[in-house]
Parts: structure tokens; sequence; C-alpha cells
């Protein structure tokens, strides 16, 4: 039993890091990538300054707050952004790639979510240059307590594995649609306002919290990044956790059904 | 002993229909129409372990359907599909462990990798014992002649390089089924012999069973001695190749070396003259009509003959003839 789940883990990493592989093989995105990120976090900082003029707190948050929590959740936006699973998808059906992928001796869905791991982890790892040139630039602030560290992880992991599931479920509309353009940009757009990656949570009046807290985008990155920052206490953790795992559940089994009866729709023409 | 079976296998697609233009998009979206299009009609067949069978047709027939039905890709709208004694679509992981497939259009390599990284990892995929991966690796990068090529990205490749690369990756964990869709398409025929020559080797040494489809009539000929013909969806001919060449090679070629030019020759009922030039008189002969010595006595009563060479029925004229209606024709008669 040991020595099987040993084996799958093995197998499924392995999977997993080929994924960096293949990002690393253009050296070239890496170094556009970096350079686009570190203008945009000018600009966010600028942006919030002009914001604060002449104002000493805005939703309970004073500007060194705000910088800092901007400036993490910038550091942080791959978790929302580089998973790419709904892009995957429509690559998959319209470029019947599906055909190689489901041919494969792996748990498509486990294979998938290693992958977006190791994904979301090279491209994390490749944030660093970014954030010692904007703690040099903007001196952000970050917790010295292993207690809020541990939250973190934990919230962000679970919060990215909730939006996992979730985009897969959105994924599977190509096996109907074949092309999901329209929707990657929808996704897009909605996951850059209500992560909290412009705006902190906080600041958004009562009716728009309770929808980015329905949406998962703000558990994979708001919340991790708020308690990182200080926004929310520690003592708010178990009842985020709670919710998360809840929705990790639903999610988690829609998304095999959905899978399953989508994937019947698969339709891969010619050789 | 079988270990593929198929039951009156359907399969049937949904097309979207539009009517051009922008009003035809527009119309489309409000009210969507589709054509439902039947690429398998109800086919059946049974293959046994260490077969190899060629499964032809023309484009759109319903080849790689049937392919990608038997591989758990793709599940029939009606029928039954065994392989090894599982429904293909429904175990779908355990399945995908034992067989083997190359579509001749789609690569399971990883295009910005180094070959040798997905060969690891394919081996990782499939669990292949280390010492035995490498005693393939070995095998493969001399039989395919990929020496040179493990450390090249598969973008890199040129398309025969990358057939070859993708062979060894199918075969690497040793499959008992391979699935080969149309594995020679585009390629030289240098890279094409290699390629034959290593089916031909798994199939003897390891009793791999291989359904291979294509287009390319070369690789039935010299790989399968079973062929299946599908035609509009439905299993025309299934049966051996000798036999399809017996019962359709209504015509067979015969080539004459003679000594001078002779541009009045008198051919006997059933003999048509192809080509006189250079000395190379060639004829085509009914064989329901006549005979090679029948050929040969006449030419060579005519024209002093140096050499002379009978050609085997080519299996491409064959082929057309069967789709052209002469199986219906035969079995009406």
């Amino acid at each position: 039993m040991i020595g099987t789940l040993r084996r799958k883990i093995s197998v499924y990493t392995a999977y997993a890091v080929m994924m960096p592989k293949m990002y690393l093989a253009y050296s070239i995105w890496v170094w556009m990538s970096f350079i686009v990120q570190a203008m945009a976090l000018v600009i966010f900082v600028a942006f919030w300054k002009a914001v604060y003029a002449g104002q000493a707190a805005i939703g309970g948050l004073d500007l060194q707050g705000t910088l800092n929590y901007i400036i993490l959740a910038q550091l942080f936006l791959p978790v929302v952004y580089t998973t790419g699973t709904i892009y995957f998808f429509g690559e998959l059906v319209r470029e019947g790639r599906v055909a190689v992928e489901l041919l494969r001796p792996m748990d498509f869905q486990m294979a998938q979510y290693g992958a977006v791991v190791a994904r979301i982890l090279i491209n994390l790892a490749l944030q660093i240059p970014l954030a010692l040139v904007a703690w040099l630039l903007f001196r952000f602030d970050l917790p010295t307590d292993l207690r809020i560290w541990g939250a973190f992880l934990v919230t962000m992991l679970l919060g990215n594995a909730m939006l996992f599931f979730f985009d897969w479920i959105l994924g599977c509309v190509a096996f109907y649609s074949t092309e999901i353009w329209g929707l990657s940009v929808l996704r897009f757009g909605i996951a850059t306002f209500f992560s909290g990656s412009l705006v902190p949570l906080v600041m958004m009046p009562d009716w728009l919290q309770a929808i980015a807290n329905t949406l998962p985008f703000s558990h994979a990155l708001y919340y991790p990044v708020s308690i990182l920052s200080g926004i929310t206490p520690l003592a708010d953790v178990p009842g985020i956790w709670l919710v998360q795992a809840a929705y990790l559940l639903v999610f988690g089994l829609l998304s095999r059904w959905v899978f399953r009866v989508s994937v019947r729709r698969v339709t891969v023409q010619g050789g | 002993m079988e270990i593929i079976r198929a039951e009156n296998i359907i399969k049937e697609y949904r097309i979207p229909q539009k009517d051009p233009g922008l009003l035809g998009a527009v119309k489309a979206l409000v009210r969507p129409r589709h054509l439902v299009k039947t690429a398998v009609n109800g086919v059946s067949f049974q293959i046994d372990r260490g077969e190899m069978v060629g499964y032809i047709g023309v484009n759109g027939a319903g080849k790689s359907t049937t392919i990608k039905m038997l591989t758990g890709i793709l599940v029939p709208t009606g029928g039954r599909v065994t392989v090894l004694e599982r429904d293909p679509h429904v175990n779908r992981v355990a399945n995908a462990r034992e067989i083997g497939v190359v579509f001749g259009q789609r690569s399971q390599l990883w295009w910005d990798l180094a070959l040798i990284e997905s060969l690891n990892m394919v081996a990782r995929i499939y669990e292949v014992p280390p010492a035995r991966y490498r005693a393939l690796l070995d095998e493969f990068a001399e039989t395919l002649d990929l020496k040179e090529l493990l450390h090249v990205p598969i973008r890199n490749m040129s398309l025969g390089q990358k057939m070859r690369a993708e062979l060894a990756a199918t075969l690497i964990h040793e499959p008992q089924i391979v699935y080969l869709d149309e594995p020679t398409i585009g390629l030289d025929l240098l890279v094409k012999e290699r390629i034959r020559e290593f089916i031909r080797k798994q199939n003897r040494e390891k009793q791999t069973t291989v359904i291979l489809t294509t287009h390319d009539l070369g690789d039935i000929e010299e790989l399968c001695e079973r062929v299946m013909i599908i035609d509009d969806g439905k299993l025309i001919y299934d049966g051996p190749l000798a036999t399809i060449k017996d019962r359709f090679g209504q015509f067979r070629e015969i080539t004459f070396d003679t000594a001078g030019s002779e541009n009045h020759l008198n051919l006997p009922d059933g003999v048509e003259l192809i080509s006189n030039e250079n000395r190379k008189l060639h004829l085509r002969f009914d064989r329901t009509v006549s005979s090679a010595s029948k050929v040969a006595a006449h030419v060579m009563n005519q024209v002093d003959v140096l050499d002379f060479s009978l050609a085997e029925p080519d299996l491409s004229m064959i082929v057309k003839q069967i789709y052209r209606g002469a199986l219906q024709r035969e079995q009406e008669a």
C-alpha cells in the first residue's frame, strides 16, 4: 500500500516536473515576464500613493498597510494567473491533443493538478528577483511569526486547489463549445478584480465583498496574502479553512463528475 | 487468443451546420443546427494476440475513429468494444498501460524537450524497471538509429526523426497492443523501411499485436497478413491479404526486355499495352482471360525476348477496385 502510494507520487511528481522544464525552454519569456511585472509593480505603488494623497486611511488601512498588501499580492499573483487550466482544455479539444493526453496511464485530473502546482512553484520562484527589486525600492514588511507563515501556506494551498477544481469545471465547457477563448478572457477579468490583486477586499462595499467571497479567486490570493500582510488576524484563519475545505469538497467532486460526463462528447477528427 | 473484440460498434458525430456569411453565423448563434454523421456504422471484428492487421480505407472512412474507440479515447454511440477483457473507456488508465499508440499527425512527446527527457518520462509514467528501460533504450537507439537524437529537442527534428522517436516512446513500455495510425505518413523510403523492420521485429520477438491504419499500402504489404477494409463507416472486407490479392488481383503486369524494337505487336484478348520504349515492353493482362505463360509465348513468337518479369498484383490497384464497388459486384454475382 505504502509502496504503491510512493510509486504513484513518484510518477505524478515526474510528470509535474516536466512543466517547469518546458516553461524554462524559452528564457526570453522569463525575462519579459520579469520586466512587465516590475513595471506593473511600480505603476501600482504610484497609483496607491496618488489615491492616498490627503487621506490617512481607506477601509481601515493606512498607505503602508495597503502598499504592503498590494506588493505581496503582485508577488503571489502567479497563484491565480498561471493555472492555465481553461486554456489547456481549449488547446486539448481544439487541436485534438486530448487524444494523446488521455492515452497516458494516469489519472488525468491528478496529473494536471501536479502540473499546475509545478507551474505555480516555478513562477513563484521566478518572482524572487522581483521580490528583491520590490524590497529595495519599497521596503515591504514580512511577518516574523512562523504561525502566520504556516497559516498563509495552508490557506494558499487550499485556495489554489479550490481554484484548480473551479477552473477544471469551466474548462470542461470546451468539450461542448470547442473554442474557449471568450471564457478565458472572462475568467481573467473576474479573477483580476475579485482575487484582490488590485484592491484589498476590505476596501470594497459589503455586497461586492460578498460576491468576492463566493468566488474561489479571493481564497487563492486575497486570504493568504491578507494573512501574510496582517490584514486578516490569525484568529479568523480556522473559519477561512472551514469554508475552503467545504468548497474544496464540493468543487472536487463536481469537477470529476463534470469531466466524466463531458469527456464522452470528445471529438477528435483525423489521425 | 482473442484480445480485441468490436461488436457492432457505431460512432456518430454531431457536426454544427452554419449558413455562409455573417447572417449565417448569427443564425447559428440563435438557432444552432447539427448534422449527425455516422463515422463508424456497425463494425464487428476480433483480433488475436500477435496478429498484425492492416486497417485501410479512404479519408473519412472511419479508420481513425475505430482506433480511437479501441484505445478508449472515444466512446461508441452503439455496440461494444472489449480490449484485453476490459471496456477501454471505462477502464481507461488500466487499458492505457497495456497499449501503445502512434498518431502520425500528433505527438506524445514533449515538443520543447530533448528526446531522452521524454523517454525518461514515459518510462516513469509506465513504471518500466530502470534496468529494463536501459536495455530497451540501448536496443531502440540502435535499431531506430536514435543515438544522435537523444539530446535533440523534438521541435528540432525532421519528420522521419520525429516518427522514429515516437515509435521508441510508444514501445518503451513493451505494450501488448500497438495501434499505429498512419505511422509512415510523409516519410522517405529509407525511413519507412527502417520503421517497418522495427515493427516486424517487435511483433516477432514480443508477440506484440499491431493494428495499422495507413494510406501507404506498401506498409500493409510489408507487414500484415490480414487486412480490414472500411468504407463509409462499414467494414467491407476482413480477411487475409493473400485472398484479397487473389480475388481482386484481376490484372497483372509483365515486362519484357527485348533485343529489338517491334512497333506492331499483335496482342491476344485481355492483354493491354502499357508502354513500349527503350526495348522494354510493358503489358497488362486480365488473368481471367489469359495467363502469364500465354502472354509470354505470344510475345516471344513476335519479338526476340532477352528477359521478362512478372509483377505481383498491386494492392493499391486492388483497393481502388474495391472502393469502386468490385466487392459488391462480386457478392451480387
